[in-house]
């Protein structure tokens, strides 16, 4: 597996606060890579060091082949931490020429043209950046980290302050981004219905720290129960012991989708009635609500 | 090389976008002094009528005999890091200096360029941003020099021969340098506190404190030619610079303080220079 990205107990601290606690992560090339975590789980630390906008205190990061801020490395990124913040003198035409010519590229006005059709702001090309609304300074800045064509894109909360439209759209061409263009997109958000919607492996942090990490089809898998609705329960709760709890009338056993057919069959031998057995599924929200602890509920679910 | 004209164009893009501190810059001073030095000669003349023509005042106060075009640009250049026009060319440099950290646009243009790049491209557009100021400054003041002279009905000369040349080209040199010295103050409050206005205030403050030790300076027992003052006090060393230009083979300054103070005015520049980039390699560009 290549990875664009590779931290070794990379910790941050700012005075007495550690924002990241030896982080060790590899994010695989390709795909849409999501790191979730409840505030102050130092996400957005992440993302910054690995822009070389903060150094980091210990440890070190491997980012498109380099160390944190060869900038060989970093022509071959884009990014956006945040709702950006342009200029309020220029417009969102003049932004991307200025950027472009920063990154050593020549302003084609036909591509500057095309990377505003794309997030859809012709409309407002010539407008100063000043009057812009939250939504479209986000699409001006997914614009921003398209105009070099890089090979990896990290975006940090890419649909705060967006309707739902917006958001919709942005989920829309983060996919694209990926599967058409084949850009490694790397995330940060709070939003983890749209994390486990569009994204394909899945990093969770708290407190600085890596908590859990793999794909979203494998953590949500993880955290499957079979769901029984048995006659007598106190029987199966007895076969399943620390495995089985009681939701409602129904039994729920926490064991592997591998186990479910030894059981059904064990329960049916010892003449257990049994009206009805399902998979429920685990969603993102409660795996990652069981592995930070739901000290701080994200703002999706607030 | 290719990465450094990228800052640089850049920033000069971004810059010229800038229209409003564009003109406080660069156009409003001279257009402003060409007006008031205008109305100023109308108002002379006016008074000039009424006193009549008194012969114990000089024929250049009266506005009378021929007007010398060169000895003017000799004159403008040796006022070319006056400090109003210093404080007009700042806005500019304040702006291109801090103007990263108050729109955080950093976290746009750093990851793409190496950072003491992107603060020679700074430096590199205040430079230029100088010297288009300090062009501007002189034709303003040599068409308020023209309109002076019709306003008095003067005749015209341009004695403008190669000491005239001479003495223009290093004024306005030592003027520019002057002026980048100043800015580069500011460039250093900038990374150093990433405030606009510290940016803009700070090298005023020094340039103040400086003029009061300049002041001062009987009192401490220096006479203003020993390398020390001039080290320390770059406003004096640019001073004696345009004494020792003016006055030629017979200025009074003598040669090593015209040494130590040009290379108290380079000094500072690279001085100042150095201190920034260091400060921004190793700078968090986050506010967190």
């Amino acid at each position: 597996m290549t990875s664009v990205i590779e931290t070794r107990a990379l910790t941050k601290t700012y005075g007495t606060v550690r924002a990241l606690d030896g982080l060790s992560l590899e994010i695989p090339k390709g795909g849409v890579y999501g790191v979730l975590g409840p505030n102050g789980a130092g996400k957005s630390t992440l993302f910054r060091i690995l822009l070389g906008l903060i150094r980091p205190s210990e440890g070190q990061a491997i980012v498109m082949g380099g160390p944190i801020g060869d900038v060989k490395a970093s022509r071959r990124m884009g990014s956006m931490i945040e709702t950006p913040r342009f200029p309020p003198f220029m417009t969102a035409r003049q932004v991307l020429v200025w950027l472009s010519t920063s990154h050593g590229l020549k302003a084609d006005p036909k591509r500057v043209e095309a990377w505003l059709e794309r997030v859809g702001l012709t409309g407002a090309a010539d407008r100063k950046v000043r009057g812009f609304s939250v939504g479209m300074l986000q699409r001006l800045g997914v614009a921003i980290a398209l105009i070099t064509e890089p090979e990896l894109i990290i975006l940090d909360e890419p649909t705060s302050g967006m309707d739902p439209p917006g958001i919709q759209e942005m989920r829309a061409l983060i996919r694209s981004l990926s599967d058409h263009d084949g850009i490694t997109v790397v995330l940060a958000s709070h939003q983890l219905l749209e994390v486990q919607r569009v994204c394909d492996r899945v990093a969770i942090m708290n407190k600085g720290k890596l908590v859990r990490e793999g794909s979203v089809s494998e953590l949500t898998t993880s955290g499957e129960r079979l769901r029984l609705s048995v006659k007598p329960s106190e029987k199966v709760l007895q076969v399943l012991g620390a495995k089985g709890s009681m939701e409602g009338s129904a039994v729920i056993a926490a064991i592997p989708r591998n186990e479910g057919p030894a059981l059904l069959k064990a329960l049916i031998e010892q003449g257990v009635d049994i009206d009805e057995a399902r998979w429920v599924g685990a969603d993102l929200e409660s795996v990652f609500m069981t592995e930070t602890g739901s000290v701080q509920i994200p703002e999706a679910i607030q | 090389m290719s990465m450094l004209s990228d800052a640089v164009f850049s920033e000069a893009y971004r810059f010229t976008k800038n229209r409003m501190t564009v003109f406080w810059s660069v156009v409003f001073l001279p257009i402003a002094l060409l007006c008031l030095s205008s109305i100023g000669q109308f108002f002379l003349k006016q008074k000039m009528a009424e006193i009549g023509n008194d012969p114990r005042l000089p024929p250049a106060l009266l506005g009378q005999g021929a007007l010398d075009l060169g000895h003017s640009l000799v004159k403008l250049a040796g006022d070319t890091a006056n400090p109003l026009l210093l404080l007009f060319i700042m806005i500019g440099t304040a702006t291109l200096y801090a103007g990263d950290y108050r729109w955080e646009t950093w976290r746009l243009t750093s990851a793409r360029n190496t950072r003491a790049n992107l603060i020679l491209g700074k430096v590199g557009v205040a430079k230029l941003l100088t010297l288009a100021a300090l062009i501007v400054f002189l034709i303003f003041g040599f068409a308020g020099e023209l309109v002076k002279g019709m306003i008095h009905g003067q005749s015209y000369v341009f004695h403008f021969g190669g000491k005239q040349a001479g003495e223009f080209g290093l004024l306005a040199l030592t003027g520019y340098i002057r002026v980048v010295q100043v800015g580069l103050i500011g460039l250093l409050a900038a990374v150093m506190t990433r405030s606009l206005l510290a940016t803009l205030f700070v090298p005023l403050v020094v340039s103040i404190a400086q003029f009061f030790l300049m002041q001062s300076m009987p009192l401490i027992g220096w006479t203003g030619t020993e390398w020390y003052a001039q080290a320390v006090i770059p406003g004096l060393a640019y001073d004696n610079l345009k004494s020792a230009i003016l006055g030629g083979a017979m200025s009074a300054v003598p040669d090593a303080t015209v040494w130590a103070a040009a290379i108290s005015l380079v000094g500072w520049c690279v001085v100042l220079l150095i201190g920034a980039v260091l400060w921004f390699q190793r700078q968090d560009l986050s506010k967190e």
